[in-house]
């Protein structure tokens, strides 16, 4: 019993090793420039019914076409249902273009507006947080690229109206532009590549060459 | 008075020899990413996997070749080798995934293996939404192998002998043998997977190129949608989950997907063989369309209420597929986690968690307590109240149809309730666990421990990346205790004891 434990104790201990020794890039100047603030901190969370206080206080400190973050529709989704808000952030994934105009998922997670995606970089910022945005025909057409493993993509400011159940996308919380602006183009990142990775790799790989080509000799005897 | 033997040499001999054969099994399915990666220029995730996968095959083979005995399996090997197989093989499917550096630490990697071989579905990893394209493929990989039972399906392929590995179905929370033959069984398996996979991969992929995707985007995302949805895992390849493809036709096929996936394969068989009643006369057929109906009223009732929607599809689209999603045990999601909190209301969350608890049918992909236990269950109450209301004299008999007719006997009963009271307490520690780390409330922390405990994988925001350690390690044996079922984890407690307190055999 104690022989297996050290032994995996131990290759967890060299995986993470191997891990920490990953080359990294230092993120910086990787913020994106010309986000107008947003137009309240109040990031409070309201419960439907039990906190209309709470919905009618943000909604009353809010001015339509102020900038929101997704958490804090998110946090608060009927304080901004159907007001004009400006919302910034990276497109990601697919242009999904449909009759008249297309989806586009836009995030404003730190990997979007900050320190960019984890590509080459350990900056660890939790999960990707984002809004649908419906952009109609003659404003999709303006996005050169979304962000995926190799880069971060266009990075928009949208100006629409907040839908907090838009019965065109069956129920959903969207954002239907009017009008959008490129902040930030898209931009590539490189992995940098893990040089010992790849040589422990290669040496494993080996070993269970080697291992199978004895299990196979162990099993005729 | 019992006796407890210490366990000799030659049973941790046989039982790392099977443990051998299931990391061999876990690192095949280390390379098909290790392709993809290779093929996509991925060359870091590359290399991740071909550590995941030699480390595995260097393990396998060292049993294959120091381990092997021909010592036939008994109950008790068979439970304590599939409850470390599902705990050993998290730890080496985390090999890959915390290389890739998306994860705070190693047990958070560790955390996302036991998720994805459990088909819970939650996630902590960062930034998804530029993860490589191999490294995504492997979490789905995880989820089909975990959903369709790794340790059968692996020995089924890589071991001699049905007789001997049938104590391992069972103990993998498979009580239905659906043929005599454990291969064939495990055969059967695939075989309905397989087709599953064409017809779903297929519909998904015509629904999503139609939807706006390209060609190639459209495979990658209609491959891991059917893993995810098929073996009602809930693993997405964009952190929006269902909200990314804003599609009825989509949503549609994934719940048809899902539905198959909560469906035994004893239903799966009789469907094959052309008998469909037997579907709609066996108990967990009933339990689920009288529990899933009922919360979806309540559900509704509450939605409507509370004013949170207001047209028929949005309570389709976001209610219904929610419902699904949960009772399926898979965990996809329509709705942002803070909105069953924020936008729900108490009514609808309170259904949603009903819903998780139960979970799908035994012997299917789908977690939870099982229809057939909560079945079970109800027949036992309404089997009592009738013994207390007739005569002494009379006699009291109770019939349930699972496969044919049974008579509900005294220790099935015992049997059902032990396991829905273990599942009950489970959720209740998780919750009451998750109290003492910051400003969670009850409500959150409920609904949380029921989804980690049933693996159905709907978040309502308390797991995260950057969630406390203890609660992930809580949450990591949560995981682990629902997809097994208590009873492979008890043997295995049973077995460490006796290694420590029992006898040496003579």
């Amino acid at each position: 019993m104690v022989v297996p434990l050290t032994a995996l104790a131990i290759v967890v201990a060299g995986i993470v090793a191997l891990e920490a020794a990953a080359p990294t890039a230092e993120p910086t100047d990787r913020s994106v420039q010309g986000l107008p603030p947003l137009g309240i901190e109040d990031d409070r969370p309201c419960r439907r019914v039990v906190d209309d206080q709470t919905v009618m206080e943000i909604r009353e400190s809010f001015t339509q076409g102020e900038r929101v973050s997704s958490t804090q529709v998110f946090r608060c989704p009927a304080a901004f249902d159907e007001l004009m808000v400006t919302y910034a952030g990276e497109v990601v994934g697919d242009v999904l273009e449909r009759r008249g105009g297309a989806w586009v998922q836009v995030n404003d997670d730190a990997y979007a507006l900050e320190t960019g995606p984890l590509i080459d970089h350990r900056q660890r910022s939790g999960f990707n947080t984002g809004l649908s945005v419906w952009l109609p025909d003659g404003l999709h057409e303006r996005i050169e690229g979304v962000g995926n493993a190799e880069q971060r993509g266009d990075v928009i400011l949208v100006r629409g109206i907040l839908d907090r159940t838009d019965p065109n996308d069956g129920g959903g919380l969207t954002v239907r532009a009017e009008e959008i602006e490129i902040l930030a183009p898209v931009t590539e990142f490189e992995d940098p590549f893990h040089t010992l990775q790849a040589m422990v790799a290669g040496l494993l790989a080996m070993l269970a060459l080697v291992s199978v080509v004895w299990a196979r000799r162990v099993a005729r005897r | 008075m019992s006796v407890l033997l210490r366990p000799g040499a030659q049973d941790l001999r046989l039982i790392g020899f099977y443990l051998g054969k299931v990391l061999l099994g876990l690192g095949l399915v280390m390379l098909v990413p290790a392709v993809v990666a290779v093929a996509m220029q991925e060359w870091n995730s590359a290399s991740a996997f071909v550590i995941g996968a030699s480390l595995c095959i260097i393990v396998a083979m060292f049993s294959d070749a120091r381990l092997a005995t021909r010592r036939p399996l008994t109950w008790a090997h068979g439970m304590v080798i599939v409850a470390l197989a599902w705990l050993i093989g998290a730890i080496f499917a985390a090999i890959p995934m915390y290389l890739g550096g998306r994860f705070s630490d190693f047990l958070g990697a560790l955390f996302e293996g036991m998720s994805g071989l459990t088909t819970t579905g939650m996630s902590v990893i960062h930034d998804l939404d530029h993860t490589p394209v191999s490294e995504d493929l492997y979490r789905h990989l995880l989820q089909i192998s975990g959903g369709l039972g790794i340790v059968i399906v692996v020995l089924s392929l890589f071991a001699a002998g049905g007789a001997r590995i049938a104590t391992l179905y069972a103990a993998e929370a498979r009580d239905e043998r659906i043929l005599p033959n454990v291969i064939r069984t495990a055969r059967f398996i695939f075989q309905v997977a397989g087709t599953f996979g064409v017809l779903g991969i297929g519909a998904l992929f015509i629904a999503l190129w139609n939807g706006g995707f390209t060609p190639g985007r459209a495979i990658y995302h209609a491959v891991n949608l059917f893993f995810a949805s098929f073996a009602t895992g809930g693993f997405s390849t964009m952190q929006a989950s269902m909200i990314y493809y804003h599609s009825a036709s989509v949503e549609l096929i994934v719940a048809l997907l899902m539905l198959a996936g909560t469906l035994s394969f004893g239903l799966h068989f009789a469907l094959w063989r052309g008998d469909p009643r037997e579907v709609f006369r066996h108990i967990e057929t009933r339990t689920l369309v009288v529990t899933t109906s009922a919360f979806f009223l309540i559900m509704c009732f509450g939605l409507l209420r509370g004013g949170t929607y207001d047209t028929t599809e949005s309570l389709l689209r976001k209610g219904l597929f929610t419902l699904i999603s949960a009772a399926s045990s898979t965990g996809h999601q329509v709705n942002v986690g803070d909105s069953y909190l924020t936008d729900w209301g108490v009514l609808a969350p309170a259904a949603l968690v009903g819903a998780m608890a139960i979970g799908g049918m035994a012997s299917s992909t789908a977690g939870g307590i099982k229809a057939i236990r909560i079945g079970l269950a109800w027949k036992t109450l309404v089997h009592d109240i009738r013994k207390i209301l007739l005569p002494e004299s009379a006699l009291v008999v109770t019939q349930y149809h699972a496969g044919k007719r049974h008579i509900l006997r005294a220790d099935t009963s015992r049997a059902a309730t032990t396991v829905l009271l273990l599942f009950t307490l489970t959720f209740m520690i998780g919750a009451v666990g998750a109290l003492v780390y910051g400003d969670l409330d009850i409500t959150q922390t409920l609904f949380e421990a029921v989804s980690i405990g049933s693996n159905i994988g709907i978040s309502i925001g308390v797991v995260a990346p950057e969630m406390p350690n203890g609660l992930m390690a809580v949450y990591i044996v949560m995981m682990w205790l629902g997809r097994l079922e208590y009873v492979a984890v008890f043997a295995l407690l049973g077995y460490l004891f006796s290694l420590s307190r029992g006898r040496a055999k003579t």
